[in-house]
């Protein structure tokens, strides 16, 4: 942008645009009824039309599955990336453009299976962008296939004596990795809670990582019934610096443990329970530096960069205004 | 000669000022000064901060930058390292301190000017390699500006030159943008006139090609061509009116002077009197609302953003009311300096006033006397106070940068000068150039360098817009160890029987003070056969109890024209005037987080808290450890801890919804999953954040309600009763519904 003064600045910014839910949706889901989905769906819109995000400088960045069906449903600029590849993509995006605001969808498969290797190097270069793991514990795209993160014993088309393997945990193994700077679960039935996560996530400057844990109506329709129906089965993390719950869902969800981010023990510990679901900030630590500001991404390419420098070339051949040129025109 | 009568003597001038007898000799204030000053003698052969160049706007990164400085980096770049590098390094110093010379003698001029004529007097010798040495060294310098030495001119000719250098960087940025504006005001018209019919007419065409082809073309043709094909795109009068009355104004702005040349009709915003500054001000007020204006409209109008219905309402009701500190920070800042003799004159009495309105004026105050003959004449001893007075007041009007430093300091405090010339609002550089003439012979870098070191006039910044707390706002940094009372220096001497002694002296205000041949009555000699215990270090002094203080006798160490070290005693009413100028220190201190005595009260209560805290839990520990024996209240407390429980379980009772028959939704619970929606868009909506709430219940069937409930994968919906009696299976339906009430 070229230099305001601050009175044109001021009202500039009385006329400025306002946006609401609708002005971000973009096309009709076409995740089946009832899926975990649409939750995050909403929560995600609800954050964008909270900090006003302009839709012209709001990226969100998928993989291939479910999940990342996600940006054909936002009205901003989206990335429907090939599997496993959304972390490369956003940080791409967020190195050329260190302005936008980066999000990246990617489902348990896209992410902790195909894509795993790029997972564990977006979590050590700590980009800043804000990730949600959409995680329904099995392969819904392809129509029920067990994913890394399905429990022993599920049986599904690839695993029809029901599957062999310990489940991986997506929390314990981002709160592994060096450099690691936030990471949350949400689960998609308490929209308050998953709200405020986004929010947390969105302004920590770094690579924050939610995990949220979704129900698959379709495919394991019973999966989280026991969670959904007892509220003494979610843990909720709460902190000064993290979730403070509303009264209203403290008189519900009773069970609750107060726990500082920035204890990664602690959040190590947290994050490898599975029952009660602990919901809420494991870890933030504002502290670790981006790759992009380590990098010096160098100018970002905004438009109003790219503007800024073909004026600058162009007034190379200008005729000053007050010279002959001027007087020609009048 | 008993003890008592030696000390008898001092004691007695010490209360009174009355040397009695010859035990006393008075003190030679031309050839004395205090014994930290030995080795200043001679300030030519002492290479400091002094003298300074004040760097020609634009050469350099910053605008000053000292003379020793510029010489080390010449040296560093061209002498190599070892005993090759040593004859230039020699002649180069020599040079260096040859223009130190010049400059005490009263020579003025630019650095390359003064380089040269010491360079050509140092060169005159036999040895011809010496003067083409130097000039090397000189051709290296890569900038050049006048040299200032800490003389009574110092201060102003550094505040000024900073105040060019700021506004020098203001007014690039400024062109820069207002250029910018220009160009895009006029490619609006240009391009209007291209599409016009004017425009398309076959001289304007003509034109346009220009001369080297214009033969080549018969633009009667391509005008008429021209003048079907392309739609005429009229400029609005009204945007055309607006755009040419901001361009007038913007071309005609008198504000920061043209780049090129045209100086002589921009006007000035060097003063030397407040009143004049504060007219000038009021006079050109209209002028800068109408520039502000005119370049907050272009600004919209080069983005395209001038929106008639919402901007001339406003761009109309603004007035001089509307200017903000931001606005006028576009515009240069005035700068008055008010000389020495000139701060008392009615011109200047308002200036609080004008620094507390905010108006964008920075004011040097020039100090040159702390000790003033009024002060001394009336026998109130307030040295100092009221020149201290003013910097410390100005700080209490808040919203605005304050600094107070000696004239020696300024080079090192220069960033904090650039900061405050550059600050938004208005300033006050209080000043002190060194004691005049009338008070001694010592140097005015001495004097003043004194004034601070001794707390007569210590440095300070105070910068509202550097946070919104004292701790952010106000620095004592500068001063040399702002945590105690008096600097002290390690002073080393030989003894009567040249041994060496080494001592740690304070230097106080006494000391700045004796510097001043006016106070020679407050100070007396006393002999080295008439040293006794009871002799005091001043500032020990200053630290007993009354009771001890009386039986002993302050002094200072001094040392005469042959560097021979004598005790000079002090008398009452000077050591009242340093504690007083102590108890500025200590309030200033307070200001700056020193020895805060609100800190420490509350640091002092808390930690009695806690002692007492802790006094109780080992207590309690003893106690609990002679009744283990006793194991019988044991099942005592359990009811007591019970009974707070039973609130809480009644609130939590509270909390589930019975209401009315009435079908209902836990709307904060809805996850946004969609399944109510696909059974009835009608019956269930979402609210603004996406979540579903009972639009309308008459708007579908008891059955969807319950098929609803069913449906909701967090069982959020409660279908209530039915409210149409004759729906068919209502039976059926309200079993299914009771698990969802």
């Amino acid at each position: 942008m070229t230099m305001a003064t601050p009175l044109s600045q001021c009202i500039i910014k009385l006329h400025e645009e306002r946006h609401d839910l609708e002005d971000y949706q973009g096309g009709v889901p076409r995740w089946c009824s009832g899926c975990g989905d649409n939750a995050i769906l909403a929560a995600v819109q609800r954050l964008c039309r909270d900090e006003n995000l302009a839709p012209e400088r709001t990226v969100f960045v998928s993989g291939i599955g479910c999940s990342s069906r996600f940006p054909h449903y936002m009205k901003t600029y989206g990335f429907h990336g090939i599997h496993g590849r959304a972390f490369p993509i956003a940080q791409g995006v967020k190195m050329a453009r260190p302005d936008l605001h980066v999000f990246v969808n990617t489902g348990d498969g896209d992410c902790c299976s195909i894509g795993a290797a790029h997972w564990i190097h977006a979590i050590r270069y700590n980009m800043n962008l804000t990730v949600i793991l959409h995680d329904n514990h099995v392969y819904g795209l392809t129509k029920k296939q067990a994913s890394p993160t399905s429990p022993v014993g599920l049986k599904s088309n690839t695993t029809p004596r029901g599957s062999v393997l310990e489940a991986l945990n997506p929390l314990t193994v981002t709160l592994g990795v060096q450099n690691v700077s936030f990471v949350a679960q949400a689960v998609d039935w308490i929209p308050e809670l998953m709200y405020d996560i986004v929010s947390k996530a969105f302004h920590h400057r770094g690579f924050s990582f939610i995990r949220v844990i979704q129900r698959c109506p379709e495919f394991l329709p019973k999966m989280f019934e026991p969670w959904l129906h007892d509220p003494a089965k979610t843990l909720l993390l709460t902190h000064e610096s993290g979730l403070q719950p509303s009264a209203d869902l403290g008189r519900i969800y009773r069970n609750q443990r107060a726990h500082d981010p920035l204890d990664i023990h602690k959040a190590r510990e947290i994050a490898s329970e599975e029952d009660p679901i602990p919901v809420g900030i494991l870890y933030r630590n504002p502290e670790v530096p981006c790759y992009e500001d380590l990098r010096g991404a160098g100018k970002p390419r905004t438009v109003e960069a790219v503007r800024k420098g073909l004026d600058a070339e162009f007034d190379k051949f200008t005729i000053w205004p007050g010279e002959q040129g001027q007087s020609r025109a009048a | 000669m008993d003890m008592a009568a030696k000390f008898q003597d001092q004691l007695v001038f010490h209360m009174t000022g009355r040397r009695a007898g010859e035990g006393l000799a008075p003190v030679d204030a031309e050839a004395m000064r205090p014994a930290l000053f030995a080795g200043y003698r001679d300030l030519t052969r002492l290479r400091h901060d002094f003298p300074l160049v004040l760097i020609e706007t634009g050469k350099a990164d910053g605008f000053a930058a000292s003379l020793s400085l510029l010489v080390n980096r010449v040296l560093e770049a061209l002498a190599p390292r070892g005993i090759e590098g040593e004859r230039l390094r020699k002649h180069v110093l020599r040079l260096e301190r040859e223009v130190r010379a010049m400059l005490g003698s009263g020579r003025a001029g630019t650095l390359s000017e003064l380089w040269e004529e010491a360079a050509a007097k140092l060169g005159s010798g036999p040895d011809e390699s010496v003067a083409k040495v130097l000039a090397l060294a000189g051709a290296s310098l890569n900038l050049d500006g006048e040299l200032a030495d800490c003389d009574e001119r110092l201060p102003e000719r550094f505040m000024v030159h900073a105040w060019r250098h700021v506004q020098a960087q203001k007014a690039a940025l400024f062109h820069g943008h207002l250029d910018h504006l220009k160009r895009k005001l006029s490619d609006i018209l240009r391009a209007a006139f291209v599409h016009s019919e004017a425009g398309q007419q076959p001289a304007a065409l003509k034109a346009a090609v220009g001369g080297m082809h214009a033969e080549d073309f018969d633009f009667s043709a391509m005008s008429r061509l021209v003048g079907r094909n392309v739609p005429l795109d009229e400029l609005p009068a009204s945007r055309r009116a607006r755009i040419e009355r901001v361009l007038g104004v913007l071309r005609s702005q008198r504000f920061h002077a043209p780049k090129l040349g045209g100086a002589s009709a921009a006007y000035g915003f060097l003063f030397d009197n407040v009143a004049g500054a504060v007219a000038a001000y009021r006079e050109r007020l209209p002028e800068a609302v109408e520039l502000v204006k005119a370049i907050a409209i272009a600004e919209l109008e080069a983005r395209n953003g001038y929106d008639e219905a919402d901007h001339d309402p406003f761009f109309e009701a603004y007035g001089e009311g509307s200017l903000s500190a931001d606005d006028l920070a576009l515009l240069p800042d005035y700068l008055v300096c008010i000389p020495a003799d000139r701060n008392d004159a009615p011109e200047n009495a308002g200036l609080m006033d004008t620094l507390s309105s905010g108006l964008p004026v920075k004011v040097v105050v020039q100090v040159t006397d702390l000790l003033e003959e009024a002060s001394l004449g009336t026998g109130h001893f307030a040295f100092g106070v009221r020149s201290a007075r003013l910097a410390t007041t100005a700080m209490g009007l808040g919203g605005m940068f304050v600094l107070q430093a000696a004239a020696s300091s300024l080079y090192r405090l220069r960033n904090r000068v650039e900061g405050g010339m550059g600050c938004r609002g208005p300033a006050l550089f209080s000043i002190f150039a060194g004691s005049p003439a009338a008070a001694g012979s010592l140097p005015r870098y001495l004097t003043a360098a004194a004034a601070m070191e001794s707390r007569a006039f210590p440095a300070f910044v105070y910068d509202a817009a550097a946070g919104d707390n004292w701790a952010t706002r106000f620095s004592l940094e500068h001063n040399r160890d702002p945590e105690t009372d008096w600097p002290v220096e390690p002073f080393e001497y030989a003894d009567a029987g040249l041994q060496r002694v080494r001592e740690e002296v304070a230097f106080t205000y006494a000391d700045f003070a004796m510097c001043d041949r006016r106070n020679a009555e407050h100070f007396a000699v006393a002999p080295r056969e008439r040293w006794t215990a009871a002799m005091v270090p001043a500032a020990q002094w200053l630290a007993l109890a009354e009771r001890d203080a009386a039986e002993r006798v302050p002094y200072l160490l001094a040392v005469d024209a042959n560097d021979v070290l004598h005790r000079v005693v002090i008398d009452a009413r000077m050591m009242q005037a340093t504690r007083r100028c102590l108890l500025l220190w200590h309030r200033l201190q307070e200001h700056g987080g020193i020895h805060d005595s609100h800190a420490e009260r509350l640091l002092a209560r808390e930690r009695a808290a806690w002692e007492a805290k802790k006094a109780e839990e080992i207590e309690a520990l003893r106690k609990s450890a002679g009744s283990v024996a006793q194991p019988a209240n044991e099942g005592a407390p359990a009811p007591v801890a019970a009974a707070p429980a039973a609130p809480a379980e009644a609130a939590a009772a509270e909390e589930v919804k019975p209401p009315s028959d009435d079908p209902w939704i836990e709307t904060a619970r809805c996850p946004s999953c969609n399944e109510c929606q696909l059974i009835n868009p009608q019956m269930f909506g979402y609210n603004d954040n996406k979540q579903a709430f009972i639009k309308d219940v008459n708007a579908g069937t008891y059955r969807q309600l319950v098929e609803a409930a069913e449906a909701c994968q967090v069982a959020i919906i409660h279908p209530g009763k039915p409210k149409n009696p004759a729906e068919p299976g209502l039976d059926e339906l309200m079993k299914r519904a009771e698990a969802f009430n």
